[in-house]
């Protein structure tokens, strides 16, 4: 392809498509533009001619390269290359045909979108705003200005109103108008009646929805005046709706063109609307709660100024001041009833100039009104309204005369009473709102209030008056107690309240019937004492009623009291003094002149009468507790001084100051009956003159008080110097000793059957009252009580000591153990028990009694003084077998002679028996008084007791001497048995240790007593189960021996089945045991001895013939050595067993032979030294003579002395020196074998030769030669002895042993052959 | 390794142990008197004791019972090993606590075999129903006898 075709092809041909397709682009847009021209911007422009602006150009340049038939500056690709890149553009264009509008017109809408937004925008915020400045402000005008103007401005409008629609609904009125910024001024006079007069506003509040006219001034639905006025050309009426009311409309007008408002205009003021009535409703309600609040505060400072006023005037000025300034009234006034009769003005008050409402004071119309119907009137126009037009209430006139056009009147109320009537006029007609009726009520109730209180205060006051008079008189009255003295104080008192000239007071006396003049005040004081019937006069006519009378006419009177001191007096008040139901008497009050009474002096002097009453009361209280009072302290020292539990002397004493104290005597003397009269037992304060007298023997007689006591009356004699009932000695003897009054008290003798007496004397003249002697009599029974509990102390006391003293007794003989010392304690202790002199003791011995024990004075020589029973005193007491009491043996000179003790000069007896168990009689125990005496009951029981005692502490004693005797036989019995026998007590303790225990045991009896058996022992004896069961083998430990005893035992059990003691008897069995023990413990060792070698044969020939197993040379002659010298001591040990058969049997031979010492050591040693290799002891060989020949079997030496060499290795430690000796001593040869071992115990070096004997600390090593069988030494002294020597043994523990033997010497000295 | 400690004083009978336990691949320990067994016992933990009783100084009885009360040594079973026969000795043993009691002269080859069997039953924690056992055999014994 040549240059010119690429051209043509590759660039111009791509270009022409380029404009091509800008053209078509421009073409598209074109239209669009056209359409849209009127709000293209100038962008828009540029925008839409980028198109044609590229299509133009690409179609030139696309031309001349045609044209040149030559690439575009000679390059075909490069200009091909941005051809096709300015292609892209176009092509998107054209496949997104259908948004080819966009391209011109895009920003445009985006502009209108723009403006809506903020159009929008605008009118949130205008809503927003309004909202906000609405809810924030409390000013209903200030609220509208806020929505007006934001209204104004957001539609484009120069008149804006609010009128408020009235909650009828009836009327609309004008609230805030603006115009270019401003209040409109004339808008808040507009009254728009809604119902009648057609209006755009009547329209929105009807429809309540919005109602928009284009053309003001050719609509009918218009106002035309409120048009007119404004000059409206179109507007629109938007209703204000809260709780589904209208209660306003916005206005909003325009005045410089037409305008119509679209819906959505329309639906921005609803919205505008809705904020605003909402704001509008709550600050109306602010509004209204602001109203009430300041109608309710001016009722609370007129309350308050009411209430702070006391005086009701004041209050009334006030009131009426502040009502008129909050109402607004030209005059208020306050109407009030006055004393039942007609209302009239109180208070008023009114606007200067006006004439004041007291001289029409019943004309006022709406006033009656108020109070005929007890309810609140209101009167808009006086003029007008019907309701007062009633003549009777006073009509219209006379309150256009008082210049008030309207008026409202409300009843001033006092519970259910209407008291009064407040009242405001105004000068002006016009109505009364709500508020003004509701402050005016509100008033009047305040008022009423105070005027209660006020009332109620004024009635206070003057009770109180009356109330502090009557108090102070009571104070005067009631200061004092004494009758005599309050009367005539009442007098002076009611005289003095009352201010009267003349007052009296009259007592009643039931009984008679009459009243008599107690005190008077301003009357004669003769007239005291006065009495006269009481239905006299005033007085009579007064208890008849029983209420305060006033005698209008005292004067003329039909029935006066007769008494010239009444005449003269004009007018009186009598009153009855009555208390708890009781008339008392009279209280009366005259005047001589002025008016007559009035009911309130009536009921002053009623209730002072009352006060009197009860002063009078108040007074008898007093004397009659003063009268108990003397009498209450009379009974209160009787008590006090009788109360104390006493001995009967001082109980009498007692008597006689509690009569002197209670009666208020001088002195008092108890007097007691005797045998032949009254006995002085008591006297306080007595005179020493009357004493004697008194207490003279035998007493005197006193009449007539000896006949009174034994009447049991009570005398009073007043007057003894005058009284003829006393003899002339008597008067004179009384007269002298002070006493000028007596009292005789009968005083009952709890004891005997005559009473006594207590005299009490007075100094000076007495009066006896009733109180006086009911004091006497009740000391009479007070001291009778008295004399009773001290008579039941003195016994209790006695019988208590007698109780101590036989418990003490009784403690004594239970602990004593010896008859005769429990004789010697109970003589000794009865006469200290029962006061007495001396005591015996006799014992029933066969027919005659034995003075056993004797204790008293000049009677101790009569011990063992033996009587015959027969005529004798204590026979009696054998004979009756119970007491003998005699109270004085004086009488009788036989008595004397019957017993010995009395015939030493004692005059009084006591005896009683002492019987022992199984009511056997032991004998008598006497005690002997030294004076008669009474023995009285208590004192015969308790020698009874002390007898009962003596008898069992006697039995107690023999008793235990017997079992005494019955325990040391058994016990003498016990200690010379054979066996041992050891007794224990139910403690364990051992109470028997007899002979033969202490020989078993090796303890002696004194160590062993007392002491428990585990404790001497160092084990128990007892068997472990609860019954023993025969014979028990038990080992003890006996000087380091065991000694085994064969024990039974014998449990004692007392009657209540427990563990009384026990009886341990036992034998020792020792011997026998340990042969037994020995025996097994040899088979013991005998097996062993022969089972261990024999081990060892088996063993080793066992191992020697194991298959399994290959052993080498070494080991094998090993095996077979241990075998064959196993085989050696087995067979060693068989001959030690068969020696000792032999030795048994007796057949042990012997061939004896010069037998060379010496060389059977070496063999000895030297086997030892084989066989002991390992142990390496130093064998010694001591043999200086050599040669040495003894008489012996060298076979049995051979085996003696290995025997002892072997025990001395075993029993010395490895490397001791073991000497083996030979010694001539004399005809003997001393064979020894010593060791440095152990040693040998004392106790065990007797018992080593035994058979069978081994060591507790066995050897080390058993060794051969049948050592460990426990054989060895004894087969080696059998064989010593066999040989004719004998063996033995010395030793110290811990340093070694030697054991030696001799041999006799040989007869024949072996030649010693040389060669 | 099993090991054996042999208490005994007699040395032919150690001898014959050693010889007869090691020829059955045990080690075999040994001590000619009680207090020399104790302080081996303590030391060499061994797995089983074979013990003589009539030895002298402290005997087996003693030895056992010291075993027994050691916590370090309680736990090695005792297996008595002595020519003291008789029922009640038997009977003494195994109350001690050893698990079985061997008379002399007994057969060295069945030494092994039995020591093997009471490690094991010992292992499985059956000590105490050896020894109830043997005492059962006993008693069985004595009844016949």
């Amino acid at each position: 392809m040549s240059d010119a075709t690429k051209s043509v092809v590759f660039n111009a041909a791509p270009l022409f498509a380029l404009a091509a397709i800008y053209a078509i682009v421009t073409g598209a847009v074109v239209p669009t533009l056209w359409r849209e021209r009127r709000r293209l911007g100038a962008t828009d422009v540029a925008v839409a001619a980028i198109f044609p602006c590229i299509a133009i150009p690409a179609a030139v340049i696309g031309g001349l390269v045609l044209h040149d038939r030559r690439p575009i500056g000679g390059h075909v690709w490069p200009p091909f290359a941005a051809t096709l890149v300015a292609l892209l553009p176009g092509l998107l264009l054209l496949v997104r045909w259908r948004d080819r509008g966009l391209l011109a017109a895009g920003s445009v809408r985006t502009r209108e979108a723009e403006a809506k937004t903020t159009l929008r925008d605008r009118e949130l915020e205008a809503v927003s705003t309004i909202s906000n400045a609405l809810a924030r402000t409390h000013d209903a005008k200030a609220a509208a200005r806020i929505l007006l103007d934001e209204v104004g401005r957001l539609f484009d409008v120069e008149f804006t109103a609010l009128a408020l629609v009235s909650d009828d609904g009836r009327e609309a009125t004008g609230f805030v108008a603006r115009q270019d910024g401003r209040d409109v001024d004339w808008w808040h006079d507009v009254r728009l009646d809604l119902e009648h007069e057609p209006s755009a506003i009547a329209s929105a509040v009807f429809e309540a929805a919005p109602v928009t006219v284009y053309d003001v001034a050719g609509s009918t639905r218009v106002s035309r005046r409120l048009a007119e006025q404004v000059g409206a050309r179109s507007g629109a009426w938007t209703p204000l709706i809260s709780e589904e009311r209208v209660i306003a409309v916005l206005v909003a007008v325009s005045i410089a063109a037409h305008r119509s408002f679209t819906a959505e205009e329309l639906t921005l003021m609803q919205a505008l609307a809705g904020e605003a009535a909402l704001a509008l409703d709550r600050t109306r309600s602010a509004e209204a709660l602001e109203r009430a609040l300041e109608r309710e505060r001016l009722i609370a400072r007129v309350a308050r100024k009411v209430r702070s006023e006391l005086d009701v005037r004041a209050v009334l000025e006030v009131a009426v001041h502040e009502t008129a300034d909050a109402l607004g009234g030209s005059r208020c006034f306050v109407r009030l009833r006055e004393d039942g009769r007609d209302f009239s003005v109180a208070a008023e008050w009114r606007a200067p100039g006006l004439p004041s409402v007291a001289p029409a004071v019943r004309a006022l119309a709406v006033s009656n009104l108020a109070l005929r119907d007890a309810r609140t009137v209101a009167v808009e126009d006086v003029a007008a309204d019907p309701a007062i037009a009633d003549p009777e209430l006073g009509g219209r006139e006379p309150l256009l005369e008082l210049g008030s056009r309207s008026a409202l009147a409300t009843p001033i109320g006092l519970v259910d009473e209407t008291i009064g009537v407040l009242a405001v006029h105004r000068s002006t007609p016009g109505p009364w709102v709500d508020a003004e009726v509701a402050l005016l009520e509100a008033i009047a109730r305040e008022l009423g209030l105070a005027l209660h209180i006020a009332r109620l205060l004024a009635e206070n006051e003057q009770r109180l008056e009356q109330q502090a008079r009557l108090l102070r008189a009571a104070q005067a009255l009631t200061s004092e107690l004494q009758l005599d003295v309050v009367l005539p104080r009442l007098v002076e008192q009611v005289a003095q309240l009352l201010g009267v000239d003349a007052a009296d007071c009259y007592l009643l006396d039931p009984a008679r019937g009459t009243l008599r003049c107690a005190a008077v005040y301003g009357l004669p004081s003769e007239l005291v004492g006065f009495e006269f019937p009481v239905d006299k006069g005033v007085a009579g006519e007064a208890l008849r009623s029983s209420r305060p009378v006033i005698a209008a006419d005292y004067q003329g009177m039909a029935d006066p009291v007769p008494h010239a001191a009444y005449a003269g007096f004009s007018g009186a008040i009598v009153a009855p003094m009555v208390w708890g139901g009781e008339t008392l008497g009279v209280l009366g009050v005259g005047r001589v002149s002025g008016g007559p009474f009035e009911p309130a002096e009536a009921d002053a002097l009623e209730a002072f009468a009352g006060l009197a009453s009860l002063a009078l009361r108040n007074a008898e209280t007093f004397a009659e507790r003063t009268r108990q009072a003397q009498v209450q302290r009379g009974f209160y020292r009787i008590a006090s001084v009788l109360g104390q539990s006493l001995s009967l002397a001082a109980t009498y004493e007692a008597v006689a100051q509690a009569a002197t104290e209670a009666l208020g005597g001088s002195y008092a003397a108890v007097l007691m009956p005797r045998t032949f009269g009254l006995e002085l037992v008591g006297a306080f304060e007595l005179p020493e003159r009357l004493r004697e007298v008194l207490a003279a023997e035998p007493p005197p007689e006193v009449e007539p008080v000896g006949d009174a006591a034994a009447a049991g009356r009570l005398i009073a004699l007043p007057a003894v110097a005058d009284d003829e009932r006393l003899d002339a000695d008597w008067r004179r003897l009384l007269g002298g000793c002070g006493c000028r009054s007596l009292l005789a008290v009968p005083v009952e003798d709890p004891r005997g059957e005559s009473a006594g007496l207590v005299l009490v004397a007075f100094r000076d003249d007495k009066t006896f009252t009733d109180d006086d002697l009911e004091l006497a009599r009740h000391l009479g029974d007070a001291a009778r009580g008295a004399l009773e509990r001290s008579g039941l102390f003195e016994a209790e006391r006695t019988a208590r000591a007698l109780a101590q003293q036989l418990a003490r007794t009784g403690g004594l003989l239970a602990t004593e153990l010896d008859p005769a010392a429990v004789l010697d304690e109970v003589v000794q202790q009865a006469p200290a028990l029962l006061g007495a002199e001396a005591c015996t003791i006799r014992v029933l011995d066969g027919d005659e009694l034995v003075v056993s024990a004797v204790e008293g004075e000049d009677v101790a020589d009569l011990l063992g003084e033996a009587s015959p029973a027969r005529g004798r005193l204590s026979d009696d007491v054998v004979q009756s077998r119970g007491p003998v009491a005699i109270d004085d043996t004086r009488d009788d000179p036989r008595l004397a002679a019957a017993d010995t003790v009395l015939s030493r000069g004692y005059s009084s007896y006591l005896g009683v028996p002492l019987v022992g168990p199984e009511g056997l009689l032991h004998g008598v125990l006497s005690v002997y008084g030294r004076r008669p005496r009474t023995w009285r009951e208590e004192e015969v029981e308790a020698l009874l007791a002390l007898a009962a005692n003596t008898s069992a502490a006697l039995s107690n004693a023999e008793l235990y001497q017997r079992v005494a005797l019955e325990k040391e036989r058994s016990f003498a019995i016990l200690a010379n048995i054979a066996d041992g026998i050891v007794a224990v007590d139910r403690d364990g303790k051992v109470v028997l240790w007899n002979r033969a225990a202490e020989q078993i045991t090796g303890v002696p009896s004194e160590e062993a007593l007392g002491r428990t058996p585990a404790q001497v022992l160092q084990r128990g004896l007892e068997s472990q189960g609860d019954a023993p069961a025969g014979d028990r083998l038990v080992s003890i430990v006996r000087g380091g021996e065991d000694v085994w005893l064969s024990l039974t035992e014998a449990v004692m059990r007392d009657p209540a089945g427990a563990v009384a003691g026990r009886i341990f008897a036992f034998r020792d069995i020792s011997a026998d045991r340990s042969v037994e023990q020995m025996k097994s413990e040899f088979v013991a060792a005998v097996s062993h001895e022969l089972r261990t070698p024999l081990t060892s044969i088996y063993g080793f020939a066992e191992t020697l013939l194991r298959q399994d197993v290959l052993f080498g040379e070494e080991e094998r002659r090993t095996f077979l050595g241990y075998i064959a010298s196993e085989s050696d001591r087995l067979t060693s040990i068989v001959d030690a067993l068969l020696n000792v058969a032999r030795l048994d049997t007796g057949d042990l031979q012997v061939n004896l032979a010069s037998t060379e010492v010496g060389s059977i050591v070496d063999e000895v040693v030297a086997s030892a030294q084989v066989d002991g290799a390992v142990d390496a002891h130093q064998f010694v060989v001591d043999v200086p003579e050599r040669p040495l020949t003894a008489e012996a079997d060298a076979e049995k030496l051979r085996q003696i002395l290995g025997a002892l060499v072997d025990n001395a290795v075993k029993y010395s430690p490895d490397g001791g020196t073991v000497t083996i000796g030979a010694h001539r001593r004399g005809g003997t040869v001393e064979l020894e074998v010593v060791d440095e071992g152990m040693g040998i115990p004392q106790g065990e070096r007797e018992r080593i030769f035994r058979k069978f004997y081994r060591a507790e600390t066995a050897g080390r090593n058993a060794g051969a030669g049948g050592g460990g069988s426990g054989l060895g030494l004894f087969i080696a002294r059998g064989l010593v002895e066999a040989m004719g020597g004998h063996i033995e043994v010395a030793s110290q523990e811990g340093q070694g042993s030697r054991f030696w033997f001799e041999l006799p010497l040989a007869r024949t000295p072996i030649a010693t052959s040389v060669d | 390794m099993t090991k054996v400690l042999v208490i005994d004083d007699e040395a032919p009978i150690r001898l014959l142990c050693r010889v007869n336990l090691e020829a059955e691949e045990m080690e075999v320990l040994e001590a000619a008197d009680g207090p020399g067994g104790l302080e081996l016992a303590r030391t060499q933990d061994p797995d089983v004791v074979l013990l003589d009783v009539m030895m002298p100084g402290l005997d087996g009885w003693r030895v056992a019972e010291q075993l027994l009360v050691d916590p370090a040594t309680k736990g090695i079973p005792i297996i008595f090993l002595t020519a003291r026969a008789e029922f009640r000795d038997r009977a003494r043993g195994l109350d001690i606590g050893g698990v079985d009691y061997v008379t002399k002269p007994f057969n060295p080859l069945e030494l092994a075999p039995l020591v093997e069997d009471v490690i094991a039953r010992v292992d499985r924690g059956e000590r105490d129903e050896l020894r109830h056992e043997k005492l059962a055999q006993l008693r069985a014994l004595m009844e016949e006898g």
